[in-house]
């Protein structure tokens, strides 16, 4: 069995180390590129969501890699996700692919497909202690990237060479590969914040910060996403992501596991929306509440076009940024999409951030001055 | 005397706006692009150079424009802003108590809503050609009517058509479809201005308040037909202001913003510019399949400014290495036995 699995941001570093204590020989898909994307949007049918092309040109791209097997996650709720894998396993079968399309739903689908499907996904391994200790060891990796991702958000408008970040989180991230204890990555995690807390400065304090919120996989691609973070870091703004896939994992398996971001996210959105839309539509409700509340100048809004969740959420912003005074950009993604519009549309987005800031200052000083008269 | 020029490269029309101190337009020309923007930028300088007054001096210049970043490089810019941004700024200049502004350009549409002198927020369509200023030039081409004289043909309808204007496919065959059934061409071109009002306020606007005074600028502001339609649209309960120089008021407003960022040593390269050799040309980068385009703007042979690389591994030297290589390794004209003229059109 030769296996692979569709790319999210640093997902392939992670079962890079899980499968092959599990005797499972992996391919994982060459990375993200125009042909993985023209490859999707060509086979897919036209108005399937931008993630499912693209996920769908990672397994043919895979294949042509000499892989055999595919392994893909189900999704739960009125999100068209929950098909991905059906449509992709019947638009493979109709290309003539011979490929093993094993899909992983939420056991309240049914515990048994649950089973059998984590039983190919793990080669009937699953609970030798030595498994158990590899894929706590895969999850505390993934987790890592993701920790490393967010001090590249925060720390590119403070540092004097934004390539010089790139440099070591990319090096740490290529380095956790071949992690095979947890020490060895105590030691790489240690190493990585000594280096970052080492990179000069350039003094900046009063930088704009800005929150993404949104589909978990447009919202988390960099690129899908015409890397809107870099763009937003090079424009001086210290950007934070509330997705991650990490909590993805552990919300979507719930009750059997809890992420607690995720359900304080589900209370802040509360008085705005109780009802489950799919996706992670209440999710980008509550983040962008938490952002407000933390004092964050606006908030970024990612999603693939026609995504109802999204859309639910959108209109549902639309009243949380007037209650709050909290400024969205609502950022639709898909092949469609042009990046001269999107840098357009962002770098106005960071003046009426900017803009906003000064006449909030200036507003203080006049009432400042007031109240002393 | 200080001086600021504005640059605005757009997909149609470049604009050019020379301003003194006191935000005072002294002069300003409106070009075609005609897809060759170094070309514009150069025209447009020259007729800026004749009309600098006597002791005059460039202190500071600003471009904005989707082809910003090739006129902030050619003509040396010390801002370089998003049309947005500069749009907002000339329309707040202009009409201080300004609450919305409505730009058509000849490519996208945007729509900015301001409060208290502060842009609160935007919509901007770049990907539906329904509403701009190319469609309704396209469709002035069609019926044989000057695009000058367009707006005014539809004053003089007495009744309008109801023309699709949801998509631009859809509204030429809805309009060819009424010009069958006999309706005259000023109610038809009436028709197709209340459908582009109707499109732009439901793309743009869906959701947010519009308040006047409004502002209309953009190319298309020149259509009295686009205005009047606009003012029945509000059933004219709503103050729309179109004001004289709305055709050059991204321009205006980079020059606004150049004096307010300026430093104390301006980045303009000069009317000399003109005189220089701009060249720009690209290659595929075949490293990964990305395969980016690398456009590469040179001045004679030297590298002047680079786009295009994602990874960003490019850099002017290894471009123009990259260049020269591919020079080399172009066919000679001789090799293809066809090819006998020195200008060929398949091969250059």
């Amino acid at each position: 069995m030769r296996a692979t699995f569709p790319h999210l941001l640093h997902l392939d570093v992670a079962l890079g180390i899980l499968y092959p204590s599990l005797g499972i020989e992996i391919v994982p898909p060459p990375p993200i590129t125009q042909k993985t994307i023209e490859i999707g949007v060509k086979l897919a049918p036209q108005n399937a969501c931008f993630p499912l092309k693209v996920t769908l040109g990672n397994f043919i791209e895979a294949i042509e890699q000499g892989a055999d097997t595919i392994f893909m996650v189900g999704g739960v709720g009125p999100c068209r996700f929950g098909y991905y894998g059906q449509i992709q396993r019947i638009i493979l079968e109709d290309l003539g692919y011979r490929v093993r399309f094993v899909l992983l739903d939420h056991p309240r689908y049914g515990v048994w497909s649950f089973l059998s499907a984590l039983r190919a996904m793990t080669g009937g391994r699953l609970f030798l202690p030595e498994i158990v200790r590899v894929a706590r060891l895969s999850f505390a990796v993934l987790r890592f990237t993701e920790e490393l991702e967010t001090h590249r958000r925060a720390l590119r408008c403070q540092v004097r060479d934004p390539q010089e970040l790139d440099r070591v989180i990319d090096g740490t991230i290529e380095a956790l590969r071949q992690v095979k204890t947890f020490g060895e990555l105590e030691a790489l995690k240690t190493d990585a914040l000594e280096k970052l807390n080492a990179l000069p400065r350039n003094g900046r304090k009063d930088f704009l910060k800005v929150g993404i919120v949104g589909e978990v996989y447009i919202a988390q691609e960099t690129r899908v996403n015409f890397n809107v973070e870099k763009l937003l870091g090079d424009l001086g703004v210290y950007v934070h992501n509330s997705v991650s896939t990490v909590e993805y994992v552990l919300h979507t398996f719930r009750p059997l596991t809890r992420s607690r971001e995720k359900l304080e996210a589900w209370e802040l959105a509360k008085p705005y929306l109780r009802r489950f839309v799919g996706g992670e539509g209440i999710d980008s409700v509550g983040s962008a509440i938490r952002y407000a509340r933390e004092g964050f100048d606006g908030v970024v809004h990612l999603y693939p076009f026609t995504c109802m969740p999204e859309i639910v959420a959108k209109g549902v912003l639309q009243a949380v940024s007037r209650d709050l005074d909290l400024p969205v950009l609502h950022l639709a993604i898909d092949e469609h999409s042009g990046e001269a519009g999107l840098v357009t549309r962002v770098e106005a987005f960071v003046d009426v951030l900017e803009r906003r800031k000064q006449e909030k200052k200036r507003g203080l000083k006049r009432n400042g001055s007031l109240s002393r008269s | 005397m200080d001086l600021f020029l504005g640059v605005d490269v757009g997909s149609v029309t470049t604009k050019f706006v020379l301003m003194d101190r006191e935000k005072r337009i002294l002069a300003s020309c409106y070009l075609r692009t005609s897809g060759d923007p170094i070309a514009a930028l150069k025209e447009g300088l020259r007729y800026i150079e004749h009309r600098m007054p006597q002791g005059g001096v460039i202190r500071g210049v600003g471009t904005t424009g989707s082809a910003r970043h090739l006129a902030g490089v050619i003509v040396g810019a010390d801002i370089v802003k998003n049309e947005i941004t500069a749009h907002a700024v000339a329309a707040i200049t202009r009409v201080p108590d300004v609450r919305t502004v409505f730009e058509i350009g000849g490519q996208d549409s945007k729509l900015i809503i301001i409060r208290n002198g502060v842009v609160e927020d935007f919509a901007m369509n770049t990907v539906c050609a329904a509403g701009t200023g190319s469609f309704l030039e396209h469709q002035a081409v069609r019926l044989n009517v000057p695009i000058e004289e367009f707006g005014k043909l539809a004053l003089q309808a007495r009744q309008s058509v109801r023309i699709a204007g949801r998509c631009t496919v859809f509204a030429e065959s809805d309009m060819i479809h009424k010009q069958q059934l006999g309706f005259g061409k000023a109610e038809i071109v009436k028709g197709l201005c209340e459908a582009l009002v109707r499109n732009f306020i439901n793309n743009l606007a869906s959701g947010r308040e519009i308040e006047d005074p409004i502002v209309f600028q953009g190319g298309v502001a020149a259509n009295q037909g686009m205005v009047q339609a606009f003012r029945d649209f509000f059933g004219g309960k709503k103050r729309i202001i179109v004001p004289p120089e709305h055709g050059v008021m991204g321009a205006w407003g980079a020059a606004i913003l150049a004096m307010e960022y300026a430093p104390q040593k301006t980045a303009f390269q000069g009317f000399s510019v003109v005189e220089r050799n701009f060249k720009s040309r690209s290659f595929i980068c075949t490293d990964c399949p990305n395969a980016c385009e690398i456009v590469v703007l040179k001045e004679d042979d030297r590298v002047k400014a680079l786009w295009g690389s994602r990874c960003g591994k490019w850099t002017p030297e290894t471009a123009t290495v990259r260049c020269e290589e591919e020079d080399e390794n172009l066919p000679s004209l001789s090799s293809y036995p066809g090819c006998s003229t020195e200008r060929c059109a398949m091969h250059g």
